[in-house]
């Protein structure tokens, strides 16, 4: 139990993907405007964070290492990846395309997010991860964590891009100054919400 | 020599583990794909697909839509219209309303031409040193011209133009009456806005926008209007009339004698 509880507080604040780990900036900075689709962009990184470390730990695990091919990790990961997001693209239009239109060009551009490519990178790497979640021995990872682990690096990247939309959404009504408008304000309250978590790591 | 050593050090069991995995790999995708997108199918209308095929498909992006396919989904849906286009030629416009249900009445062909001469003619307020292209050079005091209506000449036109039909010289740009389309993409990158569409049946258009008076006009600009009106008073169809200092040619009445080219002191009327 101890496990899972540190999987959640370290994926989701202390190690969190897009502010801590500065992974994912793309779709942080450009979907996060409005509430909706910042919430929304969100929930479908999430999805594909699980589902790829749902498929890629046992690909990697069960079919890369005994062949000794592990250096194909990234291609074969890239691939999973790919696919999943077409299929979420096409599932998306059919049943939201508000949602749909709103994440234009963001959404098949979560196939290079370096995020998903991240977590699937991660979860193999035995040492680190367990490292990173608190487990006793790199030997105690098994693919229940990895796709927890991927689940809640998901909701950690959803959590960082909701905070920044509903600032960003508040600061568009302030009376600032003409040449901080719109993206140069953003990335100072990046720099904000890097800040918050931040202090998790020191804790 | 190298070639042979290279293949040599290839393990080909693994090679072909390695190509038969991926291959595997990609079937399984594919199926799958192939699979949701059955599974996920949006019903596209089907007069968007017919729509496309009779537009230009030169994505200019002059109607303001993201290219054709955009816009003819517009079309269909009815948030634009059919004078939006300027790159699709008459036929094929009357073919997509046909398929749309719509009335067409053909519009008078027209090409772009840049309404200033001033360029290297027209004197410098300052050395710009800035960013290149005429929306920056703009912002910073209007420009480095003199006359507040002259031709910046950094091309963001030309680098508008998909057609390649636009060029700078000595300044100030030129358009191509051959390749222009009539797209409109220049106009909206004109921090001046002295591009202008006119019926390719013009002799003749005025090369000059300023809204200076003729004194200025004489100390910035050899080639600016000075508002004498000689081209006006001269012209035998009376198709030339002053507005603000400016003259203004009617190309329907125009009969393309040329006179006012002749008589332009200042060489502002170009012929075409």
């Amino acid at each position: 139990m101890a496990e899972f509880i540190m999987i959640i507080v370290s994926a989701v604040f202390i190690n969190n993907f897009v502010v801590v780990q500065f992974l994912g900036i793309c779709p942080f900075l450009g979907v996060s405007k409005d509430f909706k689709s910042a919430l929304g962009m969100g929930l479908a990184v999430t999805f594909v964070m699980t589902i790829t470390c749902l498929i890629t730990y046992p690909i990697y695990t069960f079919i890369l290492v005994p062949l000794g091919i592990e250096y194909m990790e990234i291609i074969v990961f890239i691939f999973v990846i790919a696919a999943i997001v077409q299929m979420i693209e096409m599932a998306l239009k059919k049943f939201s395309p508000s949602l749909y239109n709103a994440m234009g060009i963001y959404l098949p551009l979560i196939t290079t997010n370096c995020a998903v490519l991240g977590v699937a990178e991660l979860v193999i790497d035995h040492g680190q991860i367990a490292s990173l979640i608190g487990l006793a021995s790199p030997d105690m990872m098994n693919m229940g964590f990895a796709v927890l682990y991927g689940l809640f690096a998901g909701l950690g990247f959803t959590l960082a891009i909701v905070l920044m939309s509903g600032m960003r959404e508040k600061v568009a009504r302030l009376p600032i100054n003409k040449h901080l408008k719109g993206f140069p304000i953003a990335m100072i309250l990046a720099c904000f919400i890097a800040m918050a978590f931040f202090v998790f790591a020191l804790v | 020599m190298i070639n042979y050593l290279l293949l040599g050090s290839i393990n080909v069991t693994s090679l072909l583990t390695v190509i038969g995995i991926v291959v595997v790999l990609a079937v399984v995708f594919a199926i799958l794909i192939s699979v949701v997108s059955k599974l996920c199918a949006v019903k596209e209308d089907e007069r968007i697909g017919a729509v496309s095929e009779h537009l230009a498909g030169a994505n200019c992006g002059g109607c303001g839509f993201a290219g054709c396919a955009d816009y003819a989904k517009a079309l269909v849906e009815g948030t634009a219209t059919l004078s939006d286009c300027g790159a699709t030629s008459n036929e094929e416009k009357e073919e997509i309303a046909k398929i749309l249900g719509l009335p067409f009445s053909a519009s008078v062909e027209t090409f772009a031409v840049v309404k200033c001469a001033g360029g290297n003619n027209c004197k410098d307020k300052f050395s710009y040193v800035g960013n290149k292209g005429c929306i920056e050079q703009n912002a910073y005091m209007g420009g480095k011209k003199l006359c507040p209506e002259g031709c910046l000449g950094d091309g963001s036109c030309a680098s508008a133009c998909v057609a390649g039909g636009i060029k700078i010289v000595d300044g100030v740009a030129y358009t191509d009456k051959a390749l222009c389309s009539s797209c409109g993409a220049c106009i909206k990158k004109c921090p001046k806005a002295l591009i202008e569409l006119i019926p390719k049946t013009a002799k003749v258009y005025v090369a000059c926008s300023t809204k200076c008076r003729g004194k200025e006009v004489m100390n910035a600009c050899s080639v600016g209007c000075i508002g004498c009106g000689l081209c006006s008073k001269n012209c035998p169809e009376n198709a030339i009339t002053m507005v603000n200092n400016l003259p203004v040619i009617d190309y329907e009445k125009c009969s393309g004698c040329l006179t006012c080219v002749s008589k332009c002191p200042r060489k502002t009327i170009k012929e075409i």
